[in-house]
């Protein structure tokens, strides 16, 4: 079947078998493999993209429902050369082991600093507690937030 | 990738329910958070051959209706979690969606999904069974509603037959001088599936007796139920830790008594008293009554 929607930004027309995953359109049929397929039902978090602004998991939704609607991946979120603010603290704070992660905290985060722009800290355990990353113990990812949060706040 | 299925998406119930009625088999699905993982499971384990996508219907509206609650089945756990009316008029479903899986879950998994998988860990079903929950269901030819404590016959199954979709969720609220409880007991704080669940509404009287009480718990016994055996002992009585005790034994002797003794038997048999004090607990301290000093 057809289906239209916005894919970072973009208008995309694509054709998908009934039973596709939305993490398979992306990464086998787009070739986005920034999005990662870790545990495959959900509790992982490594495939999350933003649904209309929102965390999803990329690996329990169909891409026929997501016609009509707004999907943001990790390669969307850098404007032009410039990285997003909540890419540059996961950088700076070096936040990032293996990466595999890495991608669906960012997405994660993003939301939940749209939402909340100066998260509690268990505001942010709560925001980010559908992600798991097994190297970093957290503690640089809790650190990469708040320093989103300032980085947004200094460029606004 | 998932195997070879047909997607329906519809805008009209009673485009949907014609679906349903036809001889192809069909399965409705909102979120999709079970009925994918399932699907995926096996090479095609409903023997379905077309999935119906309810999120179309406009099965999301939360209102209130002559002092009713009324939930659509296709409402998220983050719609219901949010939601003012239900914050305030069944504040153990507030508690109960807001510790379900992760936010990522919660956008996407409904309120009548976690109904119909009837898991016996779901986690809104404790909560809305002390609302004494209906279950709306429409097909083609009928429309019932079916006390969400009929609804559920096993694990995993539920009255729903092959024609009929659940469109909406009844709830009916207590007075504000009731005092609530819920507890979740998992492996870890989050995207945890329930271990055990237990909840309480609780009103005590002028003379600081417990005048109504209402005990619900998940994963205690096959089907998630209201303990009536505890409720029965705890009317009349005052509340204290004897009592709460008391009870919490009584609902450990019926888990036995419906399950027999299983391997998890040791631990959920402590288990079980512990939490039902907790809840119990948690709900007279909740409990509003200015005649008490």
């Amino acid at each position: 079947m057809k289906i239209k929607f916005i894919l970072n930004g973009k208008k995309t027309v694509v054709d998908v078998p009934g039973g596709m995953r939305l993490i398979d359109l992306l990464r086998e049929k787009l070739n986005l493999t920034g999005t990662r397929e870790g545990c495959g039902k959900g509790e992982c978090g490594a495939c999350t993209v933003l649904l209309d602004g929102k965390p999803v998991n990329s690996c329990l939704i169909l891409a026929a429902q997501v016609d009509g609607r707004d999907i943001l991946t990790i390669e969307g979120l850098q404007k032009g050369d410039s990285l997003d603010p909540v890419q540059r603290a996961y950088i700076d704070t070096a936040a990032v082991q293996c990466g595999f992660c890495t991608s669906g905290f960012i997405l994660a985060t993003k939301s939940l600093l749209n939402e909340n722009p100066d998260p509690l800290d268990e505001e942010i355990k709560r925001g980010i507690a559908g992600n798991l990353c097994r190297c970093t113990g957290y503690a640089k990812i809790f650190d990469a937030v708040k320093t989103a949060a300032e980085y947004i706040k200094e460029e606004n | 990738m998932i195997p070879e299925i047909e997607y329906i998406k519809e805008t009209e119930l009673d485009l949907a329910l014609q679906h349903l009625a036809s001889d192809k088999k069909v399965i409705p699905f909102a979120g999709g958070t079970d009925v994918l993982i399932e699907l995926r499971k096996s090479k095609n384990p409903f023997d379905r051959k077309a999935l119906l996508d309810v999120k179309g219907l406009g099965l999301n509206d939360i209102y209130i209706h002559s002092d009713t609650v009324i939930i659509g089945a296709a409402s998220t756990h983050t719609e219901v979690e949010d939601n003012e009316i239900i914050k305030s008029k069944l504040p153990v479903l507030t508690k109960a969606s807001s510790l379900i899986g992760s936010k990522q879950i919660r956008n996407r998994g409904t309120i009548g999904g976690n109904i119909i998988n009837a898991s016996p860990c779901a986690d809104t079903v404790p909560a809305l069974l002390l609302y004494d929950a209906q279950i709306v269901i429409r097909s083609l030819s009928e429309d019932r509603t079916v006390p969400l404590s009929e609804f559920i016959t096993s694990p995993y199954e539920t009255v729903l037959q092959k024609d009929e979709l659940v469109t909406e969720i009844r709830a009916f609220p207590v007075a504000e001088d009731y005092g609530w409880g819920y507890y979740k007991l998992g492996r870890r704080g989050a995207v945890n599936i329930s271990r055990m669940t237990v909840a309480a509404l609780m009103k005590v009287d002028g003379e600081g007796k417990i005048n109504e009480i209402r005990v619900s718990a998940g994963s205690v016994f096959p089907i998630t139920s209201r303990i009536s055996d505890v409720e029965k002992m705890l009317v009349g009585e005052k509340p204290k830790a004897e009592i709460f005790r008391r009870a919490g034994e009584i609902a450990a002797e019926k888990m036995i008594e419906t399950s027999g003794r299983r391997w998890s038997t040791p631990y959920k048999e402590s288990v079980v008293k512990e939490l039902i004090v907790r809840v119990l607990n948690e709900a007279y301290s909740r409990c509003k009554n200015d005649d008490l000093s």
